[in-house]
């Protein structure tokens, strides 16, 4: 009896301790009422002779930036420090948080620790951030590229400013703003923001759903091929695309097969799914065409291992009449090819032309299935010369193991 | 009653072996081997005294004690010497320390403060293939450091390091009160002066001068650029039929002036030698092909560290045009590391001693046909 009251005793004076201690105050950081928003910088560059005097397009955003007597920025209700160049895969859902020491974030929010949006009609938003919607300045600044914050640089290292620009963005809507050059030849730089719409959208969960934009510079096609960023893996992407195109798809049936002659599924071989024109400026956001998530014959319901493969045509050129061999690299900027397959880092071993990038469809442990392929929307983004994926992604049910 | 006694007895006898041969084996375990605790190492010396008592400095610290700046390498620091070793000095003409008094005392004390950085500045401490990175040295102007790293991390990397041009050979001497790199070359930083003072500071590119006056390409050089001149001596125009008297007596309408003398400059570049080094390295491709200003002949570019001598060298290779099979004008070599790297205010200004084209090679098209 005695031994038990002890007993009680301390449990109860554990657990008043264990109350007590664990009551911290945690003030919570609330927008009111937020838009959703995304950033990504499509200014490129590349670590050569050539463009080693050049400026390093390496930001920090400031939204609503605060200014001191002196007009200087002295800071902002939201700074997204260390923007670097974006990946060419953006994925759906912020993975670069665990998988780098880097502080350069290729888009915003990225990396960064904020608010992010809900799960909004089955779509995961959590690539996006909370801002705070109506009128809001937003400045972009050239920055060194080193781990000093923003804020701490040297005064003269803060005043070099790209963009300085008012964005009106709608409460509870999606934004993806993209800073973009605008003409090659007079290296006009500027910003599109676009309202996105594919959450209001009645899309099929069986359907894999993409969309096209060709956001290149004015006269970046034309010009001379030495201006031109030298990377082998861009292949026929690297002299630019036309400013109008025709996109065709080829579902070949399995990644184990690395070729462009595999076996394509039935129906998808050269499929025509857009029209593509160049626009840096307009923000109407591109139909999405489509195609059925279980299109092969292979496929279980469960899992399928379909790729699929995007041919850019000029007009009045395709697949059928397509004048150019596989390999050709330089067509004159009238034929690109992109490869989607795998982690969009595994190359075809025929001779072609294509530059690489992930699968659209997601394969993750779900349920009991592990891996469970699961149909995406996506967004596909040519951008002088390089190839840009954006992949959005439903809400899964989590695994079971 | 006995044999309780007996049993006692017994029993302290076991306790007391038990204890004695307790007692034997702690002794005999405790083995006492001469620790040895790691004590810093006191004869690790400051700056200024390191380099005082190595043979391999001696002129550098010859211009330290002249100028003065010995006595502040020796105070807390921290700092980071860059020292010139004593063939670098020869390279430049300098073989014993009194050939220091022929020099102003002020403009030394600057080159010398060029060569020390208010800061400890490991090889760790620059990002690996950085270029360019700039560091603020004693003197109050920034130097640019670029590295190369080939395995960063593994466990024999290979580091290729720069400043301002200057390869680092030795790296990371450990001071008392900084760190040390030897460098193969000073590095030549002319401060104020741009790229048109200094040329027109010297004798040996008088008829280059007089050249980009002539053809109207004098006066950019005054401007911001920045602009990497590739400087031909007075010697090496002559021998490509330009001198003082052709530049006399040519009309410059005839020729192709962005051919001629604008050849030698590459616009809106400042390339140490170096850089092409350290690209070749970081992306493997260490060239710099161009069109000239005129938007037809075509320009390589290249430098590296060649077979048999090791030493850095830059090629130029001046096509007719970019096609495969285009006249080469000029295909020239250059490896006199002592008259590179003439860091100025809006560029870099190189040495050269072979002359790129003759005025014969560029007439223009329709002069031509008349």
């Amino acid at each position: 009896m005695k031994t038990q009251r002890i007993l009680h005793g301390v449990s109860v004076l554990g657990l008043f301790l264990i109350l007590f201690t664990a009551c911290t105050k945690i003030d919570y950081t609330q927008i009111a009422d937020p838009a959703y928003l995304r950033v990504f910088n499509n200014i490129n560059y590349v670590q050569t002779m050539g463009s080693k005097d050049d400026k390093v397009p390496y930001f920090c955003m400031l939204i609503n930036p605060k200014t001191g007597a002196d007009g200087k920025f002295t800071g902002a209700e939201i700074i997204g420090d260390f923007l670097d160049k974006r990946d060419p895969y953006a994925p759906p859902y912020p993975s670069h948080i665990g998988n780098s020491t880097s502080l350069s974030n290729p888009e915003y929010p990225g990396k960064e620790n904020v608010l992010v949006g809900p799960v909004l009609n089955g779509f995961d938003l959590s690539s996006w951030a909370q801002i705070p919607s109506g009128e809001v300045r937003i400045v972009f600044a050239y920055r060194p590229k080193n781990t000093v914050p923003f804020f701490e640089l040297e005064e003269r290292l803060r005043n070099d400013i790209l963009i300085d620009t008012v964005i009106n963005l709608q409460s509870k809507e999606v934004y993806t703003l993209h800073l973009l050059q605008k003409d090659f030849v007079k290296k006009d730089h500027g910003i599109l923001l676009r309202q996105e719409n594919f959450h209001k959208l009645p899309l099929s969960d069986s359907l894999v759903y993409v969309n096209f934009y060709n956001m290149s510079a004015k006269g970046f096609w034309e010009a001379d091929a030495s201006l031109k960023d030298d990377d082998y893996k861009l292949a026929s992407f690297k002299y630019g695309i036309k400013d109008e195109m025709n996109v065709y798809m080829s579902l070949y049936e399995s990644q184990e097969e690395l070729s462009h002659y595999a076996a394509t599924v039935k129906g998808y071989r050269g499929k025509f799914m857009s029209t593509i024109r160049r626009n840096t400026s307009s923000d109407v956001v591109s139909s999405y065409a489509s195609f059925p998530l279980w299109a092969s014959n292979h496929a279980n319901g469960i899992r399928t291992s379909i790729w699929e493969r995007f041919d850019f045509f000029a007009p009045g050129m395709n697949p059928v009449t397509n004048p150019f061999y596989d390999s050709d690299r330089n067509t004159g900027s009238n034929w690109a090819v992109l490869n989607c397959l795998l982690n969009g880092k595994v190359g075809l071993t025929s001779n072609e032309n294509g530059t690489l990038l992930p699968n659209l469809l997601v394969n993750v442990h779900s349920g009991k299935d592990n891996p469970r392929t699961f149909a995406t929307v996506n967004t596909i983004e040519v951008v002088n010369g390089r190839v840009y994926l954006t992949t959005i992604q439903r809400k899964y049910a989590p695994p079971i193991y | 009653m006995n044999r309780n006694i007996k049993y006692k007895m017994s029993q302290m006898r076991f306790i007391g072996c038990f204890f004695v041969y307790l007692f034997i084996s702690i002794l005999q375990s405790c083995k006492h081997d001469n620790l040895t605790m790691p004590v810093p190492n006191e004869n690790i010396r400051p700056a200024a005294d390191f380099i005082h008592n190595n043979y391999e400095m001696r002129l550098f610290d010859a211009a330290l004690q002249k100028t003065g700046v010995a006595m502040e390498l020796n105070e807390a620091g921290p700092f980071t010497v860059l020292v010139p070793n004593d063939l670098a000095f020869n390279e430049i003409g300098i073989f014993r320390p009194t050939d220091f008094d022929k020099m102003n005392k002020d403009s030394l004390r600057r080159m010398i403060a060029y060569h020390i950085l208010p800061r400890r500045l490991y090889l760790r401490d620059i990002p690996s293939n950085a270029v360019d990175f700039r560091y603020a040295t004693l003197e109050g102007s920034e130097l640019y450091a670029s590295i190369g790293s080939i395995m960063p991390g593994a466990t024999s990397p290979s580091n290729m390091l720069f400043f301002s041009g200057a390869k680092a050979i030795r790296k990371d001497v450990v001071l008392s009160n900084g760190v040390l790199h030897v460098l193969d070359k000073l590095m030549k930083p002319q401060f104020e002066k741009n790229i048109q003072e200094w040329l027109s500071d010297k004798k040996e590119y008088t008829v280059f001068v007089a050249g980009l006056k002539k053809f109207g390409l004098w006066d950019q050089l005054a401007e911001k650029g920045p602009f990497t001149v590739f400087a031909p001596t007075n010697e090496a125009l002559e021998k490509k039929g330009i001198t003082m008297s052709f530049l006399d007596s040519a009309v410059p309408q005839r020729y192709i002036a962005e051919v001629l003398f604008g050849a030698y400059i590459m616009y809106d570049k400042h390339f140490f030698i170096s850089d092409s080094q350290v690209f070749s390295i970081i992306n493997s491709n260490g060239s710099y092909k161009y069109h000239l200003k005129d938007n037809i002949h075509y320009m390589e570019y290249f430098a590296n560290e060649a077979y048999p001598t090791w030493k850095m060298s830059y090629y130029m290779k001046l096509r007719s045009n970019d096609t495969f099979y285009s006249i080469i004008l000029a295909d020239i070599s250059y490896s006199v590391g002592a008259k590179m790297d003439y860091l100025c205010s809006n560029g870099v200004v190189h040495d050269l001693d072979q002359g790129l084209v003759s005025p014969d090679q560029v007439i223009k098209k329709e002069e031509n046909e008349k």
